[in-house]
């Protein structure tokens, strides 16, 4: 982050902008007869282009803005009609079971936390990649971020709001969800202020406070971008009021239907919050940023700990361990970059304009991180067992033998294993460069990795509690059609919310891309 | 001069506050139920003239007070045991218009549909003669029934004003002999100041160490 230069011919021609007026994605990759787009290079001595095409300031702008202004390619509509379908679905789901109650899921007298909190953890994880990209890596000026960190922000809200359903309908009735919130109220009472379970309710809507906040004040600038095309556009005559010339007396002016550019300068407009790109704000923006970088950073480290309280502070055998709090948050960085490189993979071809911005050397750098954090929670796994077995407390051992881990004695060992592959077996192929190099293969691994993520949590919650010290207290958990649905559902809320972001709102910070891309560096030959 | 956050700032506040504002007023069990004064049978039965100008004693009629959870409305039969037809004499002023509906449920055997006023939601469990037994006063939870042509409710009955008492008892227990002697309740004991409360050597701090247990304030006292 370093000061902006004025870019004086994007301000000249943006009079001349026409709205539809694309940038044209290049077709052909810039080493002939390879796949590699130019970032790939491992000369040590050069520094891998953030952005490619030798775009102009301008080209950036308009990419970014293109899409926000011109009618998406059909697959985003394709995608969006599928996604908000599902949606459809999941909310559907969401009000059969306030209308009905709980009843209509799997849970039982002893698994009374099955596919809610597994959903509930597995989507607040999700989000920490967003976190950990707009704050740490700001931090520790990884220039790289600066093409993913908009919308993995925008991916952690979107998945915070996820994580925030289920909580919120399986105390079964709903409208007295508000008790969660210290509230002076006429019943006398206030919540557990001892329960993790509390600790767990300020963590998370501190995490989506700040993570909103963070997202929008970065998003200002952008906005404001938006609006003033929309508002050249407008006064260039595009589409202006009608004046009606009356006999007698004055005209009446007719103000013209609102057409999409009247309302973007009107929503955008409310959204940059008289944002005129004057060195002023600037200054106090950058001053924000670190802030608001500085205030998410630990943030990063506290939610999933706490979320790993909700298990570690109980007493039952194999939640009630000292690992987890790191070991959640390893899994969270992992199953939230796993998330992010599921989403902008597609993102390329869906939209491909954005795939001069999004690089392969982006995609690699976090198929290292996927590798660094899938080894990490494959430690955990082993050491969680280990100490299962050196602690020498039978009935912690016994949880992880008899219910996970033993084909012939655990139920549920399936899900272990399908954790265990996913999760510690499939990231290993990126130690191979090819493989870390070819989106398609980080694909399929984020797709396994996600999949692992979401079985991590349901090992470790239904696997714990489906067997008490007594065996009349064993019980299955078998999912209802609406466990089922909600949580496909939620997928579709998910990325709905996604797509419509992608149409909507700046995709990129522009600032930030136009200060690593070369102009910004003219004195670098020196 | 850029109004916009400014415009915002001050819509966001103009529109959150009155709902806050609104809610903590009137989303309260002492705004909906405070004054429930529901339209009771007939001519109604007057609590002013038993309880107030004639002395009767609560337990009179209400008579499983203190010995039963549940604290019953009377029978038709407890009416008719005054308002039979000539039973009080001469001197009586309930005009025969007025007690006719007594007499016509007790001669066809059909009980007098009286609204109840007082609920307690099914999830709370309210023992009626614990609380009559520790000292608590008719008059703390029902007001001055004495005073009521019609009975309206008196206090909001809200959890947290259950809490409130269970929290501080002293300042609402009353001499046991004097339980539902309400005019005395109201002027000789919650007419002074608490420090000058003293009946037969009975302070409301004397009171509270012949309770037998602490009133309860965990979840399971009341929700079980």
């Amino acid at each position: 982050m370093s000061a902006i230069q004025p870019d004086e011919s994007l301000a000249r021609r943006m009079h001349g902008l026409q709205p539809g007026e694309q940038p044209v994605a290049r077709s052909t990759p810039l080493i002939p007869g390879t796949s590699d787009d130019g970032t790939l290079s491992e000369d040590t001595g050069k520094r891998a282009p953030c952005v490619l095409g030798d775009r102009s300031f301008e080209d950036v702008t308009n990419i970014v803005c293109g899409y926000a202004e011109a009618k998406m390619p059909k697959p985003w509509l394709a995608a969006l009609t599928i996604t908000s379908s599902i949606a459809a679905l999941g909310t559907g789901m969401i009000l059969y079971l306030i209308i009905t109650g709980v009843g209509v899921w799997g849970l039982n007298n002893q698994v009374d936390w099955a596919w809610d909190i597994t959903n509930f953890v597995f989507w607040i994880g999700i989000g920490h990649a967003g976190t950990l990209i707009s704050a740490i890596l700001c931090l520790l000026k990884q220039n790289w971020r600066t093409a993913v960190n908009r919308s993995a922000e925008a991916m952690t809200i979107f998945a915070v709001v996820c994580a925030g359903i289920f909580p919120g309908i399986h105390v079964g009735r709903v409208w007295f969800a508000w008790f969660l919130a210290p509230i002076p109220n006429s019943n006398g009472i206030w919540p557990n202020f001892r329960s993790p379970l509390l600790w767990d309710v300020f963590a998370v809507s501190t995490y989506a406070t700040v993570s909103l906040l963070f997202w929008y004040m970065g998003m200002i600038p952008d906005v404001a971008t938006l609006r003033d095309r929309a508002y050249m556009r407008l006064t260039k005559g595009v589409s202006r009021p009608m004046a009606i010339p009356m006999p007698i007396g004055n005209d009446i002016i007719v103000p013209q239907l609102p057409k999409p550019d009247q309302i973007r300068v009107l929503i955008y407009g409310i959204m940059s919050l008289g944002w005129r790109f004057s060195s002023r704000h600037w200054h106090r923006y950058e001053k924000a940023y670190l802030i608001l970088a500085g205030i998410s950073t630990p943030l990063v480290l506290s939610v999933h700990s706490i979320v790993s309280f909700d298990f570690a502070t109980s007493i039952i055998p194999g939640w009630h361990t000292t690992i987890f709090p790191p070991y959640f948050v390893a899994g969270a960085v992992f199953g939230g970059f796993a998330m992010v490189l599921w989403l902008m993979i597609p993102l390329r071809l869906i939209l491909p304009n954005f795939s001069d911005l999004l690089t392969k050397r982006h995609l690699e750098n976090m198929a290292k991180i996927l590798l660094l954090t899938g080894t990490m929670v494959g430690f955990a796994y082993g050491m969680e067992f280990f100490i299962a077995w050196y602690s020498g407390n039978e009935f912690e051992f016994s949880v992880f033998a008899n219910n996970r881990v033993n084909p012939a004695k655990a139920p549920y060992w399936w899900a272990y294993w399908t954790m265990i592959f996913c999760n510690v077996a499939t990231p290993q192929l990126f130690w191979f460069r090819k493989m870390r190099q070819n989106p398609l293969v980080i694909w399929i691994v984020a797709s396994f990795v996600t999949v692992g993520m979401w079985f991590e949590r349901f090992v470790i919650i239904v696997t714990s509690i489906h067997r008490a010290f007594l065996p009349g207290e064993w019980h299955m958990f078998f999912p209802t059609w609406v466990d089922i649905l909600t949580f496909v559902g939620s997928c579709g809320i998910f990325m709905t919310l996604f797509l419509l972001f992608l149409k909507f709102l700046p995709v990129f910070a522009l600032a930030e891309l136009k200060v690593v891309m070369p102009q910004s560096h003219t004195h670098d030959d020196h | 001069m850029n109004s916009v956050p400014t415009v915002l700032l001050i819509g966001v506040h103009a529109a959150v506050i009155p709902v806050i504002a609104g809610m903590w007023y009137y989303a309260t069990p002492k705004f909906w139920e405070v004054g429930y004064m529901p339209t009771q049978p007939s001519t109604g039965f007057n609590h002013q003239i038993h309880a107030g100008k004639l002395g009767m004693d609560c337990r009179y009629c209400h008579t499983n007070v203190e010995d039963s959870w549940h604290a019953n409305v009377p029978p038709v039969q407890t009416c008719f045991g005054c308002h039979e037809e000539g039973k009080l004499g001469p001197t009586a002023t309930a005009t025969t218009e007025k007690v006719q509906f007594i007499r016509d449920a007790y001669a066809t055997d059909t009980p007098i549909p009286w609204r109840n006023i007082h609920v307690v939601p099914d999830y709370a469990t309210f023992p009626h003669n614990a609380h009559v037994n520790a000292g608590v006063s008719c008059y703390t939870c029902h007001g001055a029934i004495n005073n009521m042509p019609v009975v309206a409710q008196a206090e909001s009955l809200s959890m947290g004003w259950c809490l409130d008492c269970h929290r501080n008892p002293e300042k609402n227990l009353v001499p046991k002999d004097k339980v539902t002697d309400l005019y005395w309740v109201q002027n000789e004991w919650f007419g002074k100041d608490a420090s000058e409360r003293v009946h037969e050597g009975m302070t409301p701090e004397a009171l509270k160490d012949t309770l037998l247990r602490d009133p309860p304030d965990n979840c399971s006292a009341c929700h079980f």
